[in-house]
């Protein structure tokens, strides 16, 4: 059962984009987020470090030949809290659908 | 902070979840093309088998092999290239549907291909890998469309 936690890392929306992706990958390109939330480098380089120094996101640095290739993951710190702030987000809907209800 | 979300926003917040998880998803499904790609050279291996011909068997094997390697090397490096599934969204389920599609494609071939030619049936590897590979093309989306809504049913957040 996970603890419904709200996340403002998490939550703006750039990130919450970039976690999205990496929540169902076990490594994720760099070139691929990028292209894929529409981010510069030097963009996406700068949301992975915030990521990276809340300890949310792993960056893996290597090489295939001759070509650098950066990677990202997010750590299991990083995937708890991502599954806190979904189950967070269900529960601000699920109160509202409550709340509109009518009652008895 | 929570407390400024309104539930719309939550709802789409929630929204855009799913979706971008469903991209990471659709990018490791295997195209239909891979699954007639390799129908047709289970096809061209068994036409080589039943030639019983050397020459014909170092013909057909290295197409086998070679266009083996390029249609899942294609299939795996894209997916290495750009992002590698997580590991929790495939489950029992997925396995077992892996396990039944593999199991009906080679044990489906081979007995019909022994059937074959119990009967005397000529060219039995050659009929029996036609009938797997028509099954490989039309079975092989049908498989994928089950792992992808399996692995969809076990993104975070979904509706379980």
């Amino acid at each position: 059962m996970t603890v419904p936690r709200f996340d403002e890392l998490i939550h703006s929306p750039t990130r919450l984009a970039i976690v999205s992706l990496l929540a169902a990958s076990e490594w994720a390109d760099f070139s691929y987020i990028r292209d894929t939330v529409e981010l510069s480098d030097s963009a996406l380089s700068k949301q992975l470090t915030t990521l990276e120094q809340a300890g949310y996101a792993e960056i893996r640095k290597g090489f295939i030949g001759k070509r650098p290739r950066t990677s990202a993951r997010l750590t299991v710190q990083g995937r708890a809290a991502f599954e806190q702030h979904v189950a967070a987000l269900q529960q601000i809907v699920v109160r509202s659908g409550a709340t509109i209800l009518p009652s008895g | 902070m929570s407390d400024e979300v309104s539930p719309a926003e939550a709802a789409q917040a929630l929204t855009d979840i799913q979706l971008r998880q469903q991209q990471v998803i659709d990018l490791a499904t295997i195209p239909v093309w891979y699954w007639w790609a390799v129908g047709a050279l289970m096809v061209v291996l068994a036409v080589g088998v039943d030639l019983h011909s050397p020459v014909a068997i170092g013909l057909t094997v290295p197409v086998f092999v070679v266009g083996m390697l390029a249609a899942t090397g294609w299939v795996v490096g894209r997916a290495f290239r750009h992002a590698q599934l997580r590991n929790g969204l495939m489950d029992g389920r997925a396995v077992a549907a892996i396990l039944v599609f593999d199991a009906i494609i080679v044990g489906g071939t081979i007995g019909l291909a022994f059937g074959l030619r119990a009967a005397g049936v000529g060219h039995p590897a050659t009929l029996a890998s036609v009938a797997g590979g028509l099954v490989m093309g039309v079975g092989g989306p049908v498989l994928m469309r089950r792992l992808r809504a399996i692995m969809l049913g076990n993104r975070t957040g979904a509706a379980r």
